[in-house]
């Protein structure tokens, strides 16, 4: 009895999780009475790949999701593999990389607003050494339909995530079998790239999972950087379940099944590549 | 090709593991370094591997000094406690890699590496995952793996221990013969006394970090330099005597030695005494009997002291504990070390 009963705290807030889940996707049907809405039907999902607007918002949800975590993937794996090299790994750097994990996206949004707006810091340090000459000759890095601000945002927080999450896995490689490796030859660069990143990939992988459903789903960074049209999906489905006419809100709920969908995806990915791990992992051990 | 090692001297984190090892392996000889778990043998290999940076000293490759030469260009190749090989490769794909990484064609490392696959008798087994082998074929895979290497010195770290018995013996054969065959210079790491005395050319003792003798196995045996290293290989009974004259006198015996007058303790082997009806000493008694399959090993003891000593005789034992009997001494296989 008593395992069940230290569970129940779990169990209840998995009850609460699955029945608000199960509303979002019973509304996105279409069936909300409280409206007057009762028939089931998938023309809310039809109008998220068919609206313009709609594809429009998934896409820049896919974009902003796809190019930051590939681009946080890479750059972490650099940033880790130069920590690992340079043996930093029980060092001040490693508690420093820790800071931009912590730090709330909201707030993150706030600096890059102060930094890269076109009259933020870096437009100002520019202007002053003579590089631009007016307030527009600083690119449009925030607000705008190239989401470099978005993107920029998530990688300040994801790339030392991604550094993080694999250290641990890079650096007992590096010290075995990258060891092994350099013995038999291998440079130090070759031995990474031969022995230690394929054997990092798996969780370099589930890193890059988290990060590709976090900003894919995520509100804060597109609705405070993001360009007015088109919006990113969780701002778009923001946007219909507050809209006057109640029924959009129907319209939200698929967006959310959408993202739902999606992150469903990845979690099974994320199983999987999970087990391979370990498996792997029982491998080198066996 | 030769190795030397030079005073060399290693600290980790702080801590002094080697202290000014200095030995010097011959080209293509098979020396074994042997040692209690914990004494720095691991790390001596790392060294001369270029892994670990010694504090002080150097290392010598046919006596030019390789402490400039990175690990991958050393050619001193180990095989490691944990194998270390490549989960991620086919049993092939871990024994091209070296040959792949200096550049080896295509043809050549397919064709090394099936030669080498026969060489350790894994024919056929190119396509196996690591996961799919057993603990000695995996061993096996990772000497190929460091043949192909083409080293300059073999470094082999505790390559049997993680074996069962029969296994180690067949692969304690293989490696001789491939030694053998490709006349490569060897250090073998080893906590195993037996090991080491059948199989090397010179064994090198060490404890706490230094070297205490590195002489061929009978020397170091028969004439160790201390009692430690004589302790080491056979943890034997000892009696205190003085030399005078040229003659060695303790409670049990006396018998000529060639030693300056002084101190001494006899160190009193199984192989140094024997049970003889017209032996020298008596007063002893059978105090156990253990048979051992090929022998029986025969505890003596001394009535009125506590001295215990041990010696084998061959089937059948003609003796029942209890029995007095009197022992002969072997004058030439007593050791003999100065007190002070
Ligand atoms: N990285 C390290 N930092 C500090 N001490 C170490 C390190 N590696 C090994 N040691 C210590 O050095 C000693 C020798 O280790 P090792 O060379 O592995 O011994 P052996 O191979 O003879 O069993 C041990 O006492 C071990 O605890
Ligand atoms: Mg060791």
């Amino acid at each position: 009895m008593r395992p069940y009963l230290l569970l129940a705290p779990l169990i209840l807030l998995g009850i609460l999780f699955l029945l608000g889940v199960g509303n979002a996707l019973i509304q996105s049907l279409g069936y909300i009475p409280a409206f007057g809405m009762t028939d089931l039907t998938l023309e809310y999902y039809k109008q998220v790949f068919s609206n313009p607007t709609l594809i429009a918002s998934v896409k820049v949800s896919l974009v902003i999701a796809v190019v930051s975590s590939v681009l946080a993937a890479i750059f972490g794996v650099l940033l880790c593999a130069a920590l690992v090299m340079n043996g930093y790994v029980r060092d001040r750097i490693v508690q420093a990389i820790k800071i931009p994990i912590l730090i709330p996206h909201t707030i993150v949004a706030l600096f890059m607003i102060m930094f890269l707006s076109q009259n933020g810091l870096l437009a100002r340090i520019l202007f002053h050494m003579g590089l631009i000459t007016a307030q527009d000759g600083f690119p449009m890095l925030l607000y705008d339909t190239n989401h470099i601000g978005i993107i920029l945002a998530y990688l300040w927080k994801e790339i030392p995530f991604v550094a993080y999450f694999v250290l641990a896995l890079m650096t007992s490689i590096n010290s075995t079998l990258g060891e092994a490796a350099e013995n038999l030859g291998a440079s130090g660069i070759r031995s990474f790239f031969h022995i230690t990143l394929p054997l990092c990939m798996p969780a370099v992988n589930k890193a890059l999972l988290i990060i590709f459903a976090f900003s894919f789903g995520a509100y804060e960074l597109p609705f405070l950087l993001g360009a007015t049209i088109p919006k990113a999906l969780p701002v778009q489905a923001y946007v219909e379940y507050i809209h006057p006419d109640l029924r959009h809100r129907a319209y939200a709920m698929a967006m959310n099944g959408v993202m739902l969908l999606i992150t469903l995806g990845i979690s099974g990915m994320y199983y999987l590549l999970s087990r391979k791990t370990e498996r792997m992992n029982g491998e080198q051990r066996g | 090709m030769e190795l030397s090692l030079k005073n060399i001297s290693v600290a980790l984190s702080g801590e002094e593991i080697l202290d000014s090892v200095s030995l010097t392996v011959d080209d293509g000889a098979f020396i074994s370094l042997l040692g209690a778990s914990g004494c720095g043998k691991s790390t001596l290999l790392k060294t001369i591997a270029g892994i670990i940076a010694p504090s002080k000293g150097s290392v010598f490759l046919n006596g030019v000094c390789a402490d400039h030469l990175p690990p991958h260009k050393r050619g001193t190749v180990i095989v490691f406690q944990d194998l270390r090989l490549f989960p991620h490769m086919t049993v092939a794909e871990n024994i091209a890699f070296p040959m792949k990484m200096r550049g080896a064609a295509r043809e050549e490392y397919v064709r090394t590496t099936t030669e080498l696959l026969e060489k350790v008798q894994l024919q056929g087994f190119e396509r196996r995952r690591v996961r799919e082998m057993s603990g000695g074929q995996l061993q096996r895979v990772a000497l190929a793996r460091a043949l192909a290497a083409n080293p300059n010195v073999l470094l082999l770290d505790e390559p049997f221990s993680s074996l069962d018995e029969n296994l180690r013996q067949d692969m304690r054969q293989l490696v001789q013969r491939l030694q053998k065959d490709y006349k490569i210079t060897t250090i073998l790491v080893t906590h195993d006394r037996q090991e080491a005395l059948s199989m090397s050319d010179k064994i090198a003792l060490m404890m706490d970090g230094r070297i205490l003798q590195y002489d061929t196995p009978e020397n170091i045996y028969d004439t160790s330099v201390s009692r430690t290293v004589a302790d080491f290989f056979e943890s034997a009974p000892y009696i205190e005597g003085v030399v005078r004259d040229g003659i060695f006198k303790c409670e049990i015996a006396e018998f000529v030695v060639d030693k300056p007058d002084g101190i001494y303790q006899a160190v009193l082997r199984s192989g140094a005494i024997y049970i003889d009806e017209k032996g020298p000493i008596r007063d002893f008694y059978v105090s156990e009997i253990q048979y051992r399959g090929e022998d029986y090993k025969i505890t003596l003891k001394e009535e009125s002291s506590n001295l215990q000593l041990e010696t084998y005789i061959s089937s059948p034992c003609q003796f029942n504990v209890g029995d007095m009997v009197c022992i002969g001494l072997n004058v030439s296989r007593v050791l003999l070390f100065s007190s002070n």
